[in-house]
């Protein structure tokens, strides 16, 4: 087992290399560069050129992106072109703030998803059924930023604004600067229109996918073993059926991170969270190299990792499959 | 892994649709217009055709259709409230909001149906190349397929849009069918590599090469349209996704500009006048919404009716 997380660890290097080195040249193949816009009106040649030999951009790309490499192993993720600030430490600020976002819209996910394809299974052609799929159905349909567009018009306008359109309270321990607003309650407010914004997509494919592999495995042997041998229903669904049937939606919920972040930059964009998600859509559009770079490490990153998660809660889930 | 499945399409009589098909079924119907009846039947499928049909309409006469141009600004008739003359409102610029969504069906249709038959055209080969020959061809193709897929996919759009400078017009309209297509290259690619690599080894392959048939013509005549159910499944609900996803890069300003009427980028547009006016925010959005629904209850209902496998 050591041996196996050992090697996917290894394994994971060279997908974020190849995500990091492709995302580097398609940057600077994107006609102007930051230069430009940070001289603006006062835009010389001379000064355009000696700008860019100091941050290194008049260096051949491949040069540049193996000096970027060289200076993240020893933990510089460069400066941003524009604002002058490090990376490492805005990537920093931002993360938890995405981070919490994309756990608890997973949370959101799970919560709604498991229940409801339990039903659709269990209750299977009944209105039961019907509801859960019909919701399902409109839920896949949905873009997260029309659902957020939504509960906006409910509850920040509709219901008397009980809870905020946008900005951010940093929970407790989390605060970047000495002037934010830090309150446990303040940070459930902002998070929560966010999180089920993007939460609700993934629970509706999550629901339909529980549902169809928990159709299979009530058919197979081992549950009517289970049902003959006089266990409960209870323990029957909950221990022999469904954690089978988690199998499948793991692997999903796996490949729909890749969607979460994506659609964190969509729901940060539309709350104006100040997290990794609208610090990746700036830094892209501004054409800022650096940023551009650490947001493309963080999510390769967290990627890889949370695919490398999912194939050790398969080994919790079926203890049949083992990793050599 | 599997499909995701849902609908309301009774399971019931899936297994028993699956064991008779295709071995024994009646000589005189093919898998196919079976397939057709077994879609018929299905209420929510036949839902999503009439939504799909209407909106292929509305695209096709969106110039007759819409009671003013979507581009015309008023600016005596700003933010108008839904009534007779404008029926679903007017924008900040007093531009008429039903001829807008009207004529934004046209960029969300010709983005989602183009990007995937596109994506479709150089995917599929690639897959039946990859899978037919395998060997250093197989790995070459599928490392690059790979690689994309390694990207999460709103990443490499928004990239890709950055690279292409957005457009407004028909310009725009190819740019962002182009990212689209290729974010989905691969996902063909994967689907058909997959079915050819278990269909290569057939008899009936084999009987062709001993016949000393053409390559090209084996994978067109045999090969193809034994993988052909999971591509229409896929191609469908794709449109659906690939909407989405044009929705997406418009509400972040990467889409197709203005003055080009498109759904993502009128709600982005419109969210900053919510607190007063929220159908303007409300009916792009629900045209969005209505258009990703056909097309998802159209995939649904074809995939229950052509491969009851996929399930």
């Amino acid at each position: 087992m050591r041996v196996y997380i050992l090697r996917r660890l290894l394994e994971m290097i060279p997908t974020i290399l190849m995500i990091t080195l492709v995302v580097f040249v398609m940057m600077r193949s994107i006609p102007g560069d930051p230069v430009v816009a940070l001289l603006g009106d006062a835009y010389t040649e001379e000064d355009a050129e000696r700008i860019r030999a100091a941050y290194g951009l008049d260096q051949p790309v491949l040069v540049q992106y193996v000096i970027w490499l060289g200076k993240l192993v020893r933990g510089d993720w460069g400066a941003s072109i524009l604002s002058g600030r490090p990376v490492l430490s805005d990537v920093l600020v931002r993360l938890p703030v995405t981070l919490e976002l994309i756990l608890l819209s997973m949370g959101v996910a799970l919560v709604i998803a498991i229940p409801a394809g339990l039903i659709g299974a269990l209750r299977q052609n009944t209105w039961a059924d019907y509801t859960a799929t019909s919701v399902a159905m409109i839920g896949v349909s949905i873009p997260e930023f029309f659902i957020g567009v939504l509960l906006l018009l409910v509850f920040s306008i509709g219901l008397g604004g009980i809870l905020p359109s946008s900005g951010w309270v940093y929970l407790p321990g989390t605060c970047p600067t000495m002037v934010c607003g830090v309150s446990l309650w303040g940070n459930a407010q902002h998070v929560l229109m966010p999180a089920i914004a993007l939460g609700v997509g993934r629970a509706a494919i999550l629901t339909r996918l529980l549902r169809s592999s928990m159709l299979e495995v009530i058919r197979t042997e081992y549950v009517t073993t289970a049902r003959a041998k006089g266990l409960g229903e209870r323990p029957v669904v909950l221990k022999h059926a469904l954690k089978n049937a988690l199998i499948p939606t793991v692997t999903v919920m796996g490949l729909q991170v890749g969607f979460l972040i994506g659609g964190a930059i969509v729901v940060e964009t539309l709350f104006a969270m100040p997290g990794l998600g609208t610090f990746g859509i700036d830094a892209i559009i501004a054409r800022d190299y650096q940023q551009v770079q650490g947001f493309a490490l963080i999510t390769a990153f967290a990627f890889v990792a949370i695919n490398f998660l999912v194939d050790l809660t398969y080994t919790v889930l079926d203890p049949r499959i083992r990793y050599a | 892994m599997r499909e995701i499945r849902g609908g309301s399409v009774g399971e019931a009589e899936i297994p028993a649709v699956a064991a008779v098909w295709p071995e024994a079924r009646p000589r005189s119907e093919s898998p196919f217009a079976e397939g057709m009846r077994r879609f018929g039947r299905s209420t929510t499928a036949l839902v999503g055709v009439a939504i799909v049909a209407v909106l292929l309409v509305v695209a096709l006469l969106a110039d007759v259709l819409a009671p003013q141009s979507p581009i015309t600004s008023d600016q005596t008739q700003t933010f108008a409230r839904p009534s007779w003359d404008h029926p679903l409102g007017t924008d900040q610029l007093g531009r008429d909001m039903l001829s807008r969504v009207i004529h934004g069906t046209r960029i969300s249709l010709m983005v989602g149906v183009s990007s995937v038959v596109l994506a479709l055209f150089v995917g599929v080969p690639l897959g039946m190349i990859a899978g037919f020959y395998g060997g250093r061809v197989d790995l070459l193709v599928m490392r690059v397929m790979d690689l994309i897929l390694a990207f999460p996919i709103y990443l490499l759009a928004v990239i890709l849009m950055v690279m292409f400078t957005p457009t407004a017009g028909l310009i725009g309209i190819v740019k962002v069918t182009g990212a689209i297509a290729i974010v989905r290259i691969p996902i063909y690619a994967r689907l058909v590599r997959g079915s050819v690599l278990s269909v290569r080894e057939k008899e009936y392959i084999e009987a062709c090469r001993a016949l000393g048939v053409r390559d090209g013509w084996i994978l067109f005549r045999h090969v193809l349209p034994n993988c052909l159910a999971p591509i229409i499944v896929t191609t469908t609900l794709g449109i659906a996704t690939s909407i989405i996803v044009e929705a997406t890069l418009s509400f972040l300003g990467l889409g197709t500009q203005p003055p080009t009427p498109s759904w993502g980028w009128d709600l982005k547009a419109n969210v900053a006048f919510i607190q007063d006016n929220a159908w303007l925010a409300l009916f792009p959005g629900l045209a969005i919404f209505v258009t990703v629904l056909g097309f998802n209850l159209f995939g649904d209902g074809l995939r229950d009716a052509l491969d009851p496998r996929l399930k």
